[in-house]
């Protein structure tokens, strides 16, 4: 057991060697006891080199404090409470301010206690911070084109600044704390989609993708979406030091929507030429191939729902041979004007064959997509195509399946919906059918 | 008193009288008799020594400067000098004089007129700084009697 002796000296050494500066005046300064780190902060500005009394060391830099605490009729209290001291103003260039912070506490009618400490880092972070955020405000004061969205690590967006309204409309109140999903039409985006969207842009460093986006009234337009992850700086040693690896790694974003809707035209017709049906303008087989790849990887990273349609004119063949292939062309454009307008802007709708239309919809269950599929079917069975005043009338089949953990791939996914499609042709066409287990394959074989 | 003694008592700072073995606070040359010196003969002084290395780690901290800051020897000895022995002197007074020296190489001798917290209180004393290059230890000495 450690002798008083021994108790007292590790006090001393405690208050020897404590960060900040300690003192206990009197009422009118005289130091009563004071700290080693007082005396390093003080003796520098004590003119007559003596630390009898704060009020006195302090003199030149907060001439103030022995009125301060004169005036001060509390019986006890805090008298100020961190206040900063400029000592000096620096050398620009060479040495920054030197700032102390002092509190002061009325103990009772004769003490007083004084914490002091050296402040002059923290100050010129704080500097540091304003002059970027002034820097920031001036930048997006005067953009016009962008919006800049500050995300937190699940798409919520925390603040609004006024470039979103300039470029959205939306105002503070429709934004902050809500997802990222309003900037986007309804249906052009899901859950997972937007959470994909994140995680790319962590993967790749940024995640880039051009559409629509939604104004305040509801109206479109045509907007670039970049999302680059923001890192918080690990370089900060001296400030955050240690602490900072204890902490969990703060993930959020920025998000810029570049509004190009002039430049849509061309976009569109560029990506068209390269990803899109030239008969009918839906994704032609590489675009839908593409992003059925990469919905499935997205769904094996972070399982949720996922359904393929795959549909059929039903005797297109017929069609082809009775009226000739120009009409056939027409009905095809006829059935994939249908299959945009009844399925969402998410959903990828494809041309993959001659009469073969595939439907990838993400997020999207079997009950679901066999609603939407069912949906369809009956529009088309309710319309037709006029062609020179013939209205020529037609039916769909379509088949569909829903991955699940056992599809090993696109292939087979595929395959159990032309299983499926199938099925409904040989029950008789125009309806829907759903893959179940033993359903047979039939001849054609759909790959990339 | 030797004669010595005595012309370097009118000479010097002055208010230290000369102790037995006749090493005061003020004088001359005095790095090489501190180097020299033992454990018991700086304990036989009458002002405070804090020896430290190139490193700041302190080497000697005799009785007078222990008993005055309420430290014994070994909690002190080993530690770093402006950090874990006298913050109060981490400051361009003092520390940032002895880091000068180092850097340049030159020989640092002055006295200054300083508050140390010695258990506590606020005491003022006259500090000597001292570094030699051609010294391993560099020296603050502690006068208490002003």
């Amino acid at each position: 057991m450690a002798t008083l002796e021994e108790e007292h000296q590790a006090l001393l050494q405690f208050l020897y060697l404590a960060p900040v500066g300690l003192a206990q005046l009197k009422m009118d300064g005289e130091i009563v006891m004071i700290n080693p780190l007082s005396a390093q902060l003080l003796m520098p500005l004590s003119r007559d080199g003596n630390l009898n009394n704060l009020f006195t060391a302090l003199e030149t830099i907060a001439p103030e404090l022995r009125h301060l605490c004169a005036s001060f009729k509390e019986p006890y209290g805090m008298i100020c409470d961190a206040a900063r001291l400029q000592v000096n103003a620096g050398i620009p260039g060479k040495s920054d301010p030197q700032i102390l912070s002092l509190t002061l506490l009325k103990l009772d009618a004769a003490r007083l206690m004084a914490v002091i400490s050296d402040v002059s880092l923290q100050v010129k972070r704080e500097r540091q911070l304003q002059q970027h955020e002034a820097w920031l405000n001036a930048i997006l004061q005067g953009m016009t084109d962008y919006a800049l969205v500050p995300l937190n690590s699940d798409g919520g967006i925390e603040q609004w600044n006024e470039s979103m309204e300039r470029v959205t409309g939306l105002d503070e109140a429709a934004v902050v704390g809500r997802s990222y999903s309003i900037f986007f039409p309804e249906g052009a985006a899901t859950k997972e989609g937007l959470a994909d969207r994140l995680h790319e842009a962590d993967q790749n460093g940024w995640s880039l993708q051009e559409g629509y986006c939604r104004r305040a009234g509801g109206t479109r337009f045509w907007a670039s979406t970049l999302i680059t992850p923001l890192r918080i700086r690990g370089g900060d040693a001296a400030f955050a030091g240690a602490l900072h690896v204890d902490l969990p790694e703060d993930h959020s974003y920025c998000l810029v929507i570049r509004d190009i809707d002039e430049k849509r035209e061309a976009s569109e017709s560029r990506r068209k030429a390269l990803l899109c049906d030239h008969l009918t303008g839906v994704a032609n087989r590489r675009a839908f191939f593409d992003a059925a790849e990469l919905e499935l990887s997205r769904m094996k990273r972070s399982p949720r729902p996922l359904s393929l349609v795959l549909f059929d004119a039903d005797s297109f063949k017929s069609i082809n041979d009775r009226y000739g292939h120009p009409v056939g062309d027409a009905v095809l454009r006829h059935f994939a004007l249908m299959l945009q307008e009844t399925f969402r802007q998410v959903d990828i709708v494809a041309r993959i064959g001659g009469e073969e239309f595939a439907v990838l919809l993400p997020s999207t269950s079997m009950p679901e997509a066999f609603a939407a599929a069912e949906r369809l079917r009956a529009a088309v069975e309710a319309s037709w195509v006029d062609i020179d005043g013939v209205r020529i009338a037609y039916t769909v089949s379509g088949g569909i399946v829903s991955a699940d953990a056992n599809v090993s791939g696109l292939d087979e996914l595929i395959k159990r919906a032309d299983a499926a499609l199938y099925e409904a042709k040989e029950a008789g066409r125009n309806r829907i059918r759903t893959w179940h287990p033993g359903q047979s394959r039939r001849l054609k074989m759909v790959t990339p | 008193m030797t004669i010595a003694d005595a012309t370097l008592e009118k000479a010097g700072a002055g208010t230290v009288p000369p102790t037995e073995g006749g090493t005061r606070f003020s004088q001359e040359n005095i790095v090489p008799l501190l180097n020299a010196f033992g454990r018991q003969e700086l304990d036989a002084l009458d002002f405070g020594v804090i020896g430290f290395d190139q490193e700041t780690v302190v080497r000697q901290y005799n009785r007078f400067e222990s008993e005055c800051a309420g430290l014994a020897p070994e909690h002190v000895v080993g530690q770093r000098m402006f950090t874990s022995v006298a913050p109060c002197m981490n400051n361009f007074m003092v520390a940032q004089r002895f880091e000068d020296a180092l850097v340049n190489g030159t020989e640092l001798d002055a006295v200054i007129d300083y508050v140390l917290t010695l258990r506590m209180r606020p005491v003022k004393v006259r500090l000597r700084l001292l570094a030699r290059p051609d010294s391993e230890l560099r020296y603050v000495l502690v006068d208490r009697s002003g």
